[in-house]
């Protein structure tokens, strides 16, 4: 079956791409058992391929797969879901661009909370006071009963697969304290609540759940690329993907796919996480026209090393570390006259942006400031701050003995994503209700449940992970069985995807790839980081509507098709430019001050006059009707650049009242 | 059949996961590193229990292939300090590297499952373990040193690649 595609590119050029498709016979079950061995290259595509093309550069071979669920991503979330579908029986798929171990969860180092009540009596209930409040109530309390009510089942559901807990003396596992956590609603002092395995919980996780889902059968796809969704009459019914080892299409049809493809960090020019983190699944779900969620807010980490974003531990402020601008001087001092350096981390990147914008940045484009450690003892440095020098030298050049460190705020995590149920279905919002996608789910920090709200506590991520990776395959058990009839796609489905990938692999315009990367990157640092206001935001979105426009005149170099990093990352700063776009756009529109979205010209919670009296003489219906909506974006398709804001409200009930009432909102204090 | 190759791998992970953790436990203390809360000790259960495939060599691949394969997986690592390491390392070293120095890189960066374990060697944090001590480990550790000061904040741009060809 061959044909010549024409008309995807809307009269731009005629296209060059050629199409193979034929199909792969499907294995049965048993037989794939035998193959499991050989799961990063079954299918055999090397000699079907070399037999169909005598023209690489030109042609595309595809390859059709059917699977009852089809998993995009094998970080934490990803293989939690693939390893919940295969013991439920079903015939999954698992894609990822990176070896399941290389996924960046395996940089999450802290742990998982869980109200497991191994160090004092503990509630789930407190955690989910804890939670809704650390959300700034822009979380759906729905999805934070669910969540912290499971918790506790979650881990012990890892433990039992042989994940090895760090325990206490009793035998019980070891929790210990973060920030963030209480006890008794926030009146009973500091729990104990994260669950760790020594300093490489995120380690242990993929490692236990990569290891156990092998047990049954799950199709690994390792370092292929995916490029779309294949969606049919508003239905998700699989993915396409490309094969970075050979070059060929895959389309893996199914009837269910889970997007885990984590968050898109790599948008701004500071960001903690992995180079990998660019936004893919979060741009699928906008190219297929569908809406992304709350992605305005964005965590940040005071000190991370400018540029390459290492993390400097606050504990350096602790021992004495101070901040200092360009002309020298200590400037916490006049932000925090008491705690001068030891502010709370809003507050000191707060200042340290302000420094920057006003001019009193450090190096040549006066974009960062600097964190002195030399005027403290050597020996201090080298026993209370251990791997702080080692990291300044690999990174910055910089002896910490006799320089300062250059930091910015850096970012640390994505609250916002892909809008799902507390099942993990994703949603869109009609006519204020909202409606189920059929077939997509999405999990991790590609989504948005949203459980993290306006602000993530640390050790959430990884319980979100764990508990929504698994919601995804409970729901997806619940209401099909392994070995369904998969829907039919159109014959030429993923045609476009095809078209931009063979586009951008000659793309022979006036602007690198790398260049547009950090031009992007460099707005949103300075548009949308820390400090936000309407001017320098409204400035922001023309420069990033513009940056966007230069999509169209990349100039890639590596033409061919076999591991080409070049297109990859291309397609890469697509999906980016997609959230980035959405990011700011959403900062400019949400004109109130909520958890780590600050805005200098809205200081306030839009809600805040409800709590200047008291909540009690409120009728709750007063508190609640005009309360906080979430944004919602429709982002135009794949060239477009309107993006359409809508509004959801908060859900503000929870999953039972009886069991576990509502958290009223309340001005947020620690 | 499969049975019997199944244990056979097992008996392979657990033999190279011994390697791995043994010299970990022995050179460091785990309050070496600054994070909140000490946790008790590491019993790497989960590595020695549950095998996972183990690394294979590909035997049939091109060299410039594996150049190319080698590229991507120096840039696509799991936590960003190993990110900007590796990639600058890659563009330094592998258009130069012997076939012999591509196959022990390619096991470096590729067998390890942990990539914190790989930068604790790089550092000399940890002691590299036997299977990887050997010249391109030596490479990676001394251009980790920094020795010349440079400011490694971004991953070099690809098109270093085609311009030294020109």
């Amino acid at each position: 079956l061959t044909y010549v595609s024409d008309t995807s590119l809307k009269g731009k050029k005629v296209c060059r791409v050629g199409y193979f498709l034929f199909r792969s016979k499907q294995l049965p079950a048993v037989s794939q058992a035998v193959s499991r061995d050989f799961h990063f290259t079954i299918y055999g595509k090397k000699e079907k391929t070399s037999k169909v093309t005598d023209s690489l550069s030109t042609q595309y071979p595809v390859v059709d797969h059917e699977f009852d669920a089809v998993v995009v991503g094998a970080g934490g979330a990803g293989l939690r879901a693939a390893f919940g579908l295969s013991e439920a029986g079903f015939n999954t798929a698992c894609v990822t661009k990176l070896f399941p171990t290389r996924s960046h969860t395996v940089a999450a180092q802290g742990g998982i909370n869980a109200a497991l009540g191994n160090m004092e009596d503990d509630d789930w209930r407190w955690h989910f006071y804890d939670t809704v409040k650390g959300s700034d109530w822009l979380g759906d309390q729905d999805a934070i009963h669910y969540m912290t009510e499971q918790a506790p089942a979650a881990v012990i559901e890892l433990e039992n697969y042989g994940m090895p807990f760090s325990r206490t003396e009793a035998g019980k596992i070891y929790q210990r304290a973060f920030g963030g956590q209480s006890l008794k609603f926030g009146k009973g002092g500091q729990a104990h609540r994260c669950c760790c395995v020594a300093d490489r919980t995120g380690h242990s996780l993929l490692h236990t759940l990569y290891g156990r889902s092998l047990r049954y059968d799950t199709s690994y796809f390792v370092e292929y690329f995916a490029l779309d969704l294949l969606m049919e009459n508003g239905e998700c019914r699989g993915v396409i993907a490309l094969c970075m080892e050979d070059g060929s299409i895959h389309r893996l049809r199914a009837k269910n796919t889970v997007i885990a493809t984590g968050g898109y960090g790599r948008t701004y020019f500071s960001c903690t996480s992995a180079h990998t983190s660019t936004g893919d699944g979060t741009a699928m779900v906008t190219r297929a026209g569908l809406p992304c969620q709350d992605l305005e807010f964005v965590q940040f980490h005071p000190t991370g090393i400018y540029g390459a974003g290492c993390l400097i531990t606050e504990g350096c402020r602790g021992e004495g570390g101070i901040l200092i601008n360009s002309e020298g001087e200590r400037f916490m001092e006049r932000y925090a006259p008491v705690a001068k350096d030891l502010a709370s981390r809003d507050v000191v990147s707060r200042a340290m942006t302000i420094e920057i914008r006003e001019g009193r940045g450090c190096g040549p484009d006066k974009d960062h400031v600097y964190l002195q450690l030399h005027h403290l003892p050597p020996q201090q440095l080298a026993t209370r701050l251990p791997g702080i020098s080692e990291t300044a030298m690999i990174f910055a050049g910089v002896d910490v003995t006799k320089e300062p460190i250059p930091v910015l705020p850096t970012v640390h995590y994505n609250m916002g994503g892909i809008p799902t149920n507390y099942k993990g279905q994703v949603i869109t919002h009609d006519n204020g209700v909202d409606k189920v996608v059929p077939g997509l789910y999405a999990c991790g920090e590609a989504a948005s449940a949203s459980v993290h709200g306006a602000n993530r506590l640390g050790a959430n991520s990884l319980l979100d992970l764990v508990v929504f990776g698994r919601a995804c395959a409970l729901s997806i058990a619940e209401s099909n069985k392994p070995g369904e009839t998969v829907p039919s796609i159109k014959p030429n489905a993923g045609e476009e995807s095809v078209a931009n990938l063979d586009r951008l692999r000659f793309a022979n315009g006036s602007i690198r790839t790398s260049e547009l990367r950090l031009n992007m990157q460099k707005a949103m640092q300075g548009h949308a980081a820390v400090f936000r206001t309407g001017s320098t935001l409204q400035e922001g979105c023309e420069k990033l509507s513009a940056l966007y426009g230069h999509l169209d005149d990349l100039k890639t170099f590596d033409r061919g098709i076999v591991w080409n990093t070049d297109l990859v990352e291309t397609l890469e700063l697509q999906n980016l430019m997609l959230c980035a776009l959405q990011t700011i756009y959403g900062a400019e529109a949400r004109k109130e001050s909520r958890g780590a979205h600050a805005r200098e010209d809205f200081k306030v919670q839009r809600s805040t006059a409800c709590f200047s009296i008291a909540l009690a003489s409120q009728s709750s219906l007063n508190v609640l009707k005009h309360w906080c909506k979430k944004k919602i974006f429709y982002g135009d398709n794949v060239y477009g650049t309107k993006v359409d804001l809508q509004y959801r409200p908060v859900i503000d009930k929870t999953l039972n009242e009886d069991e576990c009432a509502a958290v009223p909102p309340a001005i947020r204090s620690y | 059949m499969f049975a019997a190759a199944l244990r056979r791998i097992s008996r392979k992970v657990i033999c190279c996961s011994q390697g791995f953790w043994r010299p970990a436990l022995v050179g460091l203390s785990p309050s070496a590193r600054s994070y909140r809360g000490d946790a008790p000790d590491d019993s790497m259960k989960d590595v020695i229990e549950i095998p996972i495939p183990p690394w294979q060599e590909r035997l049939d691949e091109p060299i410039e292939n594996k150049r190319a394969r080698l590229l991507y997986e120096s840039r696509k690592r799991g936590m960003l300090e190993n990110c900007i390491l590796l990639s600058l390392f890659a563009k330094e070293y592998l258009s130069t590297m012997t076939e012999k120095q591509l196959s022990l890189y390619d096991r470096l960066i590729n067998e390890p499952s942990n990539d914190w374990d790989i930068y604790y060697w790089a550092t000399e944090t940890k002691p590299t373990p036997p299977v990887f001590d050997n010249e391109i480990m030596n490479m990676l550790k001394e251009y980790t040193k920094n020795k010349n000061m440079e400011q490694r904040l971004r991953q070099p741009d690809l098109e270093y690649l085609f311009e030294e060809q020109k």
